[in-house]
């Protein structure tokens, strides 16, 4: 154990900066997730009725609460997509490196500890991270958990870093089985191994949440949000199916008749790993259809607010802080979600960077290679934003049939796709700086 | 040797001339000084040890890179003081370029990497395609058309990639060590297909290798020592270095 630690740490320290990105972003996913979750385990801990001075005593109620609670476990979902993006940086020189030590001779489980080890500790560093910025939050307010709380805490703090480990060996499966890894593999079986374990994931989160909405309520009231929930997953999933299996149509088709030379190196990679896509875009296609959702329920309800009589701000803010305050959640989601597809962007040019420099080299205009960039984003996601701007007005119009009866639904959220789709194509553009970088030729040297 | 030109090649014009180049990568010196020139049509082998600047000195000839001092001309132009742009554009249509592995791109198949040249030159599909075709048959790979680079061997990727820097008919091709990642039987057929090409097309080519049985293929030979470029009788300390390097 103590060998493998310090091959681990050397490892580690002899990395380039590819490495060090690896490890920052894991430590800020780790952080985000211990935050959210902390702060799950601290709203639900308040018992009973309460006055507490925060968002216009939103935390006041039970009900209200456990809406909160809710938000916050939903968080979770795009942070569980940023972490597993994190994973994925460097990953073929990872897969590399371990191949390497078990050609040296290293075995299956020290090469498994191995990894475990790198991986761990930016975890746990994360998660210390965010128990401490919860414990000053909490010091500040000058509010005292209950012990089960912590007792909670203690379980999140250590548990992340454990399941930290356990993805990166989960990862490793492949390497382990054969020294030669991912070296000479002809046709990599990418697959949607990384959607699968996002939703195994996600799963019990959702199901969870729906406990806590429905809990109290009769079997009647409970179905209006089984059915909200049951839309936006399923909306969510096909949205996430169309990203993938568009982008293999998609790529097959464009790639026999592309007459430009972007157009054919983004559908060469659209074809060649069609769930890469899905996988970079799944939260985000999630977030599209709750966007939507919220906005048209919003909507519905400040109509409701104005048919009262109420106009005054202070007036619409004392019935609008817990909406609010969800739209905020949803924006939070919405920014984790773009940053991870921002470092799945950078990611793949990082780890093409031999070819890019190649290309450049021979003379492929960087313009080109940029465009093609950007097209990888833009093509898969096209399709799969529109199926879940049909399934977020489907819960729109729903909503707004139920709650508002003959009123003309609001074309507001029709607006959430558009941003969504613009501020996607941004996000992949912030990558074009490092393939300038990439296609250097000084990358030639790297293989 | 029967590959060697019949004509002289001290009777053909200079191509790309180079002299004086100096390049320094942070603490290295990888050319200090070099001069060389590249004749129209011929195939001139620059070998020397590992690290002796060899790829450095090609990059700076292909527009790759510029030299920190020193010309390189090509024809009346000077590539050293040249845009981006048209640097790029020369490497897109006047040069070509095959490195020891790593050019093709993975995703396309081996059809589409060799037509990618092609379209960028605004050549319309139909005719890339055919042309692609047509210079794969030529290299012994056109039964691979459809595969992707990861599935063919060494000398198959090798000779994809000597069909790429050919489709567009270039006046030179530069390869840094082409059969480097190849067994001997593999290199000497990659070579054999080098040298075809380049007396079919008439293409200079600047061959990097560190194996004085490649080198023998060429007209001309050069060696680096020490970022500085050296001809006649390649000394025995080279040679000994290089062969253990292979
Ligand atoms: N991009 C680069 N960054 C840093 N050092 C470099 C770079 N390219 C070359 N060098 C250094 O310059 C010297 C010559 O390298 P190179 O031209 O690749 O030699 P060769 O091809 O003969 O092996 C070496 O010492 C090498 O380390
Ligand atoms: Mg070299």
């Amino acid at each position: 154990m103590r060998a493998d630690a310090r091959i681990a740490w050397n490892l580690a320290r002899g990395s380039d900066r590819r490495e060090w990105w690896r490890i920052a972003l894991t430590a800020v996913g780790a952080l985000l997730a211990t935050v959210f979750a902390l702060a799950a385990i601290t709203v639900a801990s308040v018992r009973g009725q309460v006055s507490i001075p925060f968002g216009q005593g939103l935390l006041n109620q039970p009900g209200e609460r456990s809406g909160v609670v809710v938000a916050l476990l939903l968080l979770l979902i795009p942070v569980l997509g940023l972490l597993g993006q994190c994973a994925r940086i460097g990953a073929v020189h990872r897969d590399r490196r371990m191949a390497g030590l078990r050609l040296a001779g290293a075995s299956p489980a020290q090469v498994r500890r191995i990894s475990a080890l790198e991986s761990a500790p930016a975890c746990l560093a994360g998660s210390a991270g965010g128990l401490g910025a919860v414990a000053v939050a909490l010091a500040v307010q000058g509010h005292t958990p209950p012990a089960t709380a912590w007792v909670a805490f203690v379980v999140v703090v250590l548990g992340v870093p454990v399941a930290g480990a356990l993805v990166s060996v989960l990862a490793l499966r492949r390497v382990v089985a054969s020294p030669l890894g991912e070296v000479r593999r002809v046709r990599p079986e990418r697959g949607s191994r990384t959607l699968l374990v996002l939703s195994v994931a996600a799963l019990p989160i959702a199901v969870g949440a729906y406990a806590l909405v429905v809990r109290g309520s009769s079997p009647a009231a409970a179905s209006f949000p089984m059915l909200v929930f049951g839309l936006v997953f399923l909306t969510g999933a096909g949205a996430v199916w169309t990203a993938g299996s568009s982008a293999a149509h998609i790529g097959r088709r464009l790639a026999e008749s592309a007459k430009s030379p972007a157009v054919m190196i983004a559908a060469g990679r659209l074809r060649d790993d069609p769930w890469a896509a899905a996988r970079t875009h799944a939260t985000l296609l999630l977030v599209t259809v709750v966007g939507i959702a919220f906005v048209g329920v919003r909507e519905v309800v400040l109509a409701d607010l104005r048919g009262k009589g109420i106009h005054t701000p202070e007036g619409i803010a004392f019935y609008t802080t817990g909406i609010d305050l969800t739209g905020a959640a949803i924006l939070v989601a919405f920014a984790i979600s773009l940053f991870g597809l921002a470092v799945g962007t950078a990611e793949s040019l990082a780890t093409r960077r031999r070819g890019l420099a190649a290309q450049t080299a021979a003379g492929v205009p960087h313009t080109v290679l940029a465009r093609a960039t950007l097209l990888e984003t833009a093509l898969p996601l096209a399709p799969a934003v529109l199926l879940a701007t049909i399934g977020g007005m489907a819960v729109h119009l729903a909503y707004t049939a139920v709650a508002a009866p003959g009123t003309v639904p609001s074309v507001l959220p029709l607006l959430v796709p558009v941003a969504v789709y613009a501020a996607s194509l941004l996000a992949a553009a912030t990558s074009l700086p490092l393939l300038r970088r990439m296609a250097h030729p000084a990358e030639l040297r790297f293989a | 040797m029967s590959t060697r030109n019949e004509n002289p090649s001290g009777a053909a014009e200079p191509m790309i001339g180079a002299t004086g180049l100096t390049k320094q990568y942070g603490r290295s010196q990888a050319l200090r000084g070099a001069s060389v020139t590249l004749r129209a049509g011929e195939i001139l082998a620059v070998t020397g040890a590992s690290g002796s600047g060899k790829s450095t000195l090609l990059h700076c000839l292909a527009g790759i890179v510029r030299p920190d001092e020193g010309e390189v001309s090509y024809g009346r132009e000077r590539l050293d003081r040249a845009s981006e742009n048209r640097l790029s554009e020369l490497r897109r249509t006047d040069f070509g370029v095959v490195f020891q592995f790593g050019q093709l791109i993975p995703e396309l198949t081996v059809r589409d990497n060799v037509m990618l040249p092609l379209l960028l030159a605004g050549t319309d599909r139909a005719a890339a395609q055919d042309r692609a075709d047509e210079w794969l048959e030529r290299f012994g790979v056109r039964g691979q058309a459809a595969l992707r680079p990861g599935e063919l061997s060494g000398g198959q990727g090798q000779r994809v990639a000597l069909a790429r820097a050919w489709v567009t008919g270039p006046k030179a091709v530069f390869a840094d060590e082409p059969t480097g990642a190849l067994d001997s039987l593999a290199g000497e057929q990659v070579m054999t297909a080098l040298v075809h090409a380049a007396r079919e097309s008439g293409a200079a080519v600047l061959l990097i290798t560190h194996d004085a049985q490649i080198a023998a293929y060429a007209d001309r030979e050069v060696w680096l020592r020490d970022g500085a470029v050296h001809s006649g009788a390649t000394p025995f300390a080279v040679q000994e270095a290089a062969h253990h390097e292979g």
